[in-house]
């Protein structure tokens, strides 16, 4: 079976979205969809619009205009007022784009905390540590074990987070919101940063997720060349609107995103 | 200078030690959590003392005493949470610390005003006497109370660094003292994690009122453990749980044997003000603390 | 045992003796989701079995070859054993060469099956399949990120196993009949020589040869079953092939497998090694990871353990060899051991090692006696792809740092007039394939294999190799003059960078050196020596001084070896500017081109045999941007002492 064949229906949907803080106005009137299995790229000079975006379908910000919906279980959920711990319940993971990370603990603890919505234990059960709090954290131990043989960084299960070069920090922090089997995955950026063969790697594991766990990744990037390789389809932000939309070969060819780029200076 | 005597004074001071741990262990809980420095931990160990030994007093059995206070302790977390901590989020550490200020008198005289302001005696059953057998096999007099106490306080302590450690309530407990922001994006319920805090560490207090209290008496002066609890956790730092423990072994140890072994050079009634020494002292050489994070200033 | 040993004449034979006879024993384990993994014999056995009849339906045949490309994997090692059931040849290739670099080996040995770890080799393997038609099945491990790969033959372990299950249970008897057809004197494997020169050549090694050599180091260390070894060198090296599979499978140890080549050293402490190989430069990289760790340690500690290292090289190797020591050494010792030594074997996961070989180049006395201070018994062995690895190891108690011990059983040794080595032993390869030219010039008519090793015996009959011969030379009365031993004995210092030696048909040896910018300049500022680089460095009289002392120190040493002693170095200077590449004074993996350095400073090399004390020299120098310039300094020549040979013997 091939990639394509495996993109699905409309799992997120983003209606006439508008969002402004005071007088400034990040996002006027997008709207844009997303497939499930698909990788969904947002792309656009800084200042776009991008990292908002983002924020709002993690219901960090909540737009004064516009609807957006997500399919969880079959059913449509209509959201506009949502913090960032209810995004997660429902199954959205996200990476932040200056890494958020528990610099403190180990690799391994910090993937552990992805596992937490999915942990049922009451707190009396975990307090006396028996029966089914046991269980359970040997579960997830396994699951978790299983994303860090994927990332490839058994190496630094034990080691506290601070203590890692950046590169690394990147796949701790997707390895985390792989933990909690998103549905839908966020990536603020995931190449920031980095130099080419980070970026290749990087791109390599985006792909990887998107094969082994079929996961809905949508992420967002200032740089073009890099997405356009990995994703089904592109959305470009310029000054907080939509301006083209469609495969990389389509944005390629589009005269908007064109002009957006040529206008600032790269 | 007579060895058994310098060794009970010694460990004396240890046992004592461990006493103040058990109060600074709250303030450390906290402030790992939310970054929030709990002015009123005193106040919260005055009104767990004061609210068993009165139901004590009004002839409720034992174990059910303890099960209500602790009920109360962890209601009035969780409530804390809500009414203080919840309006106050992402104010100013000053800030918070006011209002816990504030929370000090709150508490203090409501415990007054529901149970009455004389001091009670409150009787645990274990006797503030030295252990014979001891005294007559090697001749140091140590009460079996600061034994079973700092017993009781170390069980306390090693049950909370592996919850800390091993459960996923303890990792997200240090995930939130870590980064807030980042602990909501993978799901982590802040106000949850902030009302367990403060529950455990309203149950901190219940142990440490009980035992203090049947020390010294169930009375007003026991909100001002809580200051003996600042030099420890100068000493320890104030994220570190190991450093709570070491702190408060310090601060008993060398302030009873300066008590004993330099008091009398300079008249006596060191114990009081001695463990502030230290930890001025302390601060000059290591102001993160022992045990405390690096403080490194990134320009 | 040992008579029933004889019909246990291949690896699949011994496989199968091992399911019967420590059938619950592990026999190989592999750290996997954070958890060690065991396979025990029985296992082992049963998933090589399967293996096997999958590989026969796939039409892998006896006297046929099948590459194995990889990292230390049970599976890898169960096709490897898989293949041989079949009377087929395992061809280990190394898993981080090129994907061209694999393109000779297939052609060459016609291979029609491969065994991939997972999607970096399948791709390797993919990109060269235009020019090796025969490649016509590729298993691969791990199918991560092969999902959408539709090319024909490629597939997965898991199925090729499935399939021989199937196989298995239809005919049990088919593969009991292949591995009985089985013979000692059959092909046991396939190694690929680098070959610095040319292009590689497939050594072919008999079941007879591995697993002669193999049992016959096993008895003399006294390995057991109870060994265990961690298994992370390449598996396509003859060493790692020695060590974690030829004799675990003589032996019946448990080898390990790490869970990736970061975590090595983690995975090392877990295991606790018995037995375990080192090439010099991974035991180099741990010391200096030691030496960091150390320099950032707390004051206690680090005059800990300079205090204690100190008791260390002092007795810690004689203790180790049974040596007598004072009862208040022996005191310090085991404090030491307490508090340093202890901790340290631990940190480096040496704690349980009761063997640990060295080998491959030449090891730095220092660094060598580091190890054996600490208690830790590492020893130095010789051999080569085409000996089965064992021909010569140091045994218990006499380890010296610059021999490599005398013949192990089994080897025969002699010397051509030449210096030569030539050896003799069950454990010769039985030819290169397809090469009998090769074959020929190696190995001659009586079975001796020419090993290109220039060296001889030393006094207690230890062969000490001290070069390549036909880098070895002789001085105008006809002695051994063997630069590169110079070169690197002078090396090892920390003060000296390089050195070349001169005395080929002369009637004395002398050399020219360049200082370690780096370590003398720290030196020197230890010393409050003010200096305002290299050159300035290179003619102060006190570092005349301090390379004399290594100089005569080298000579100390060379004069305790009657073969070598007239090659003491009798004059030297310190050449006024850095040896390069960039000036094609050194190859470009910085080894020191010796005819041109001569003919480059040919007026040097006259003034230090004309007995001259200083001579002026101007050279060109080629700076990083390109330009050029010149270096003018009067050069200064010192002579260093020597020692009487005989004079050493008496006191040795």
């Amino acid at each position: 079976m091939s990639r394509e064949a495996r993109i699905g229906e409309t799992v997120l949907s983003v209606e006439k979205v508008s969002l402004s803080f005071g007088g400034v106005k990040a996002l006027q009137d997008v709207s844009f969809d997303v497939r499930e299995h698909e990788v969904r790229a947002i792309i656009g000079p800084n200042g776009a619009g991008k990292s908002s975006m983002l924020n709002v379908i993690n219901g960090v910000y909540h737009p004064q205009q516009g609807t957006i919906r997500l399919r969880a279980n079959g059913a449509w959920k209509e959201f506009s007022d949502m913090d960032s711990h209810e995004a997660a319940a429902l199954g959205i993971a996200r990476t932040f784009q200056n890494i958020a990370l528990f610099k403190g603990m180990t690799v391994l603890d910090n993937i552990m905390t992805g596992r937490n919505l999915k942990m049922r234990a009451s707190f009396l059960e975990q307090a006396i540590w028996i029966g089914r709090a046991r269980r359970e954290e040997l579960k997830h131990r396994r699951a978790v074990e299983e994303i860090i043989d994927f990332m490839e960084i058994q190496h630094i299960r034990k080691t506290p987070v601070g203590r890692l070069p950046y590169g690394l920090q990147k796949r701790v922090e997707l390895a985390r919101a792989l933990a909690a089997e998103p549905r839908l995955l966020l990536l603020d950026e995931p190449m920031a940063g980095m130099n080419m063969e980070e970026k290749q790697d990087m791109c390599r594991f985006v792909l990887d997720v998107n094969d082994q766990y079929g996961t809905t990744i949508v992420l967002i990037e200032h740089d073009m060349g890099v997405v356009m390789d990995i994703s089904d389809r592109v959305v470009v932000l310029d000054y907080g609107r939509k301006i083209g939309d469609g495969t990389p070969e389509e944005i390629r060819g589009n005269q908007a995103v064109i002009d957006a780029y040529l206008g600032v200076a790269h | 200078m007579n060895v058994s005597f310098f060794f009970e004074v010694l460990i004396g001071g240890l046992l004592a030690g461990v006493m103040y741990s058990l109060v600074a262990l709250g303030f450390v809980l906290i402030y790992k959590a939310s970054g929030v420095f709990n002015f009123a931990q005193g106040a919260m160990v005055f009104l767990a003392a004061l609210t068993f030994v009165s139901l004590l007093e009004r002839g409720v059995n034992f174990w059910l005493a303890l099960g209500v206070t602790l009920a109360v302790m962890v209601v009035l977390g969780m409530a804390i949470e809500r009414v203080v901590l919840r309006p106050l989020v992402n104010q100013p550490p000053i800030t918070l610390f006011m209002a816990t200020i504030g929370l000090t008198f709150v508490l203090e005289g409501l415990s007054q005003a529901v149970w009455g302001s004389q001091p009670h005696g409150l009787e645990l059953g274990i006797a503030d006497v030295p252990m014979q057998w001891l005294a007559d096999s090697t001749g140091m007099f140590i009460s079996q109370f600061d034994l079973i106490a700092s017993g009781v306080a170390a069980v306390l302590v090693a049950a909370l660094a592996l919850f800390f450690q091993y459960t996923r309530v303890g990792r997200a407990l240090r995930a939130v003292a870590d980064d807030h922001q980042a602990a909501l994006a993978v799901g982590i319920p802040l106000k949850n994690i902030w009302a367990i805090v403060w529950a455990v560490a309203g149950f901190v207090a219940l142990v440490a009122g009980m035992l203090w209290g049947a020390r010294n008496g169930v009375q007003y002066a026991l909100t001002f453990i809580a200051l003996k609890a600042l030099p420890v956790l100068i000493l320890g730092g104030f994220e570190s749980i190991l450093g709570a423990i070491v702190g408060g072994l310090i601060i008993g140890a060398s302030e009873k044997l300066a008590e004993v072994y330099l008091g009398p050079m300079v008249g006596g009634g060191i114990e009081s003000w001695f463990a502030y020494v230290i930890a001025l002292l302390f601060l000059l050489v290591r102001p993160q603390g022992l045990f405390g994070e690096k403080i490194i200033d990134r320009v | 045992m040992k008579a029933g040993i004889g019909s246990l004449d291949t690896f699949p034979k011994l496989l199968l003796h091992h399911a019967r006879a420590r059938g619950a024993l592990p026999a190989i384990r592999e750290k996997d989701l954070g958890i060690w993994q065991t396979w025990t014999w029985h296992e082992f056995a049963d998933e090589v079995r399967a293996l096997a009849c999958g590989l026969a339906e796939r039409g892998l045949k006896r006297g046929e070859h099948m590459a194995l490309v990889g990292d230390n994997r049970p599976r890898i090692y169960a096709a490897m054993c898989a293949a041989q059931c079949l009377g087929a040849i395992p061809v280990p290739l190394y898993q981080d060469a090129a994907a061209a670099e694999m393109a000779f080996p297939i052609q060459n040995a016609e291979i029609a099956h491969a065994l991939a770890e997972d999607q970096e080799q399948v791709d390797k393997l993919l990109e060269i399949l235009p020019k090796c038609p025969t490649l016509e099945h590729i298993y691969y491990d791990d199918p991560r990120g092969l999902r959408y790969y539709a090319q024909p033959g490629l597939e997965a372990y898991d199925a090729l196993l499935e399939l021989g299950r199937a196989a298995w249970r239809r005919d049990p008897a088919f593969l009991e009949a292949e591995i009985e057809k089985g013979r000692g004197e059959d092909a046991a494997a396939m190694f690929f020589t680098s070959g610095t020169t040319g292009t590689p050549k497939g050594v072919v090694l008999t079941h007879h040869a591995l697993i002669d050599r193999a049992r016959a180091a096993a008895e003399m260390e006294g390995l057991s079953d109870r060994d265990v070894v961690l298994a992370y060198l390449p598996p396509a090296w003859i060493g790692q092939n020695i060590f974690s599979y030829a004799q675990p499978f003589v032996t019946g140890y448990c080898i390990c497998c790490p869970e990736s080549a970061e975590t090595v050293m983690t995975d090392m402490r877990e295991i606790g090694p018995t037995y375990y190989f080192a090439p010099p430069r991974v035991l180099e990289a741990l010391l200096t990871q030691v030496s960091i760790r150390m320099e950032d340690a707390g004051a206690v500690k680090r005059w800990l353990y300079r205090k204690f290292m100190g008791v260390a090289r002092r007795v810690g190797g004689m203790l180790l060899d049974g040596k007598r020591v004072s009862a208040l050494d022996r005191l310090l010792y085991w404090l030491g051991d307490l508090l340093v030594y202890g901790p340290l074997r631990n940190v480096l996961g040496m704690s349980r090692v009761r063997v640990a070989y060295t080998a491959g180049e030449a090891i730095g006395p220092d660094l060598f006696k580091f190890y054996r201070s600490l208690g830790i018994n590492l020893k130095q062995l010789y051999g080569s792809t085409e000996t089965s690895v064992f021909v010569c190891v140091q045994p218990n108690g006499q380890v010296k740092p610059d021999t490599v011990g005398p013949a192990v059983p089994g080897v025969e040794l002699k010397f051509t007039p030449e210096r030569e080595l030539l050896i003799r032993s069950p454990g010769l390869f039985k030819e290169y394939y397809k090469n009998p030219q090769a074959t020929l010039e190696a190995k001659d008519q009586e079975g001796w294999f020419h090993t290109g090793d220039a060296g001889y015996f030393d006094p207690d009959g230890h062969l000490k190799i001290i070069d390549r011969v036909k880098d070895v030379g002789q001085l105008a009365d006809g002695t051994l003059f063997a630069p590169k031993y110079l070169e690197n004995k002078l090396k090892f210092f920390p003060y000296i960078q390089e050195a070349v030696a001169f005395g080929q048909g002369r009637d004395r040896v002398c050399a020219f050196i360049n200082i370690d910018a780096e370590a003398v300049g720290n030196w020197a500022e230890k010393r409050n020596m003010p200096y305002s680089g290299y050159v300035d460095l290179a003619s102060r009289d006190e570092v005349y001084e301090l390379v004399r002392e290594c100089v005569e120190q080298v000579n100390a040493d060379l004069a305790q070896e009657p073969e070598i002693a007239n090659s003491q170095i009798h004059r030297f200077l310190i050449l006024h500017k850095v040896l390069d590449a960039d000036d094609e004074e050194l190859t470009r993996t910085r080894k020191v081109r010796r005819g041109f350095v001569a003919q480059k400073y040919a007026t040097l090399v006259d003034a230090l045999y004309a007995g001259k004390q200083s001579v002026h020299v101007e050279a060109q120098v080629k700076y990083e941007d390109g330009r050029t310039g010149t270096i003018s300094a009067d050069l200064r020549i010192h002579d260093a002492k020597t020692f009487r040979a005989d004079a050493a013997k008496r006191a040795a």
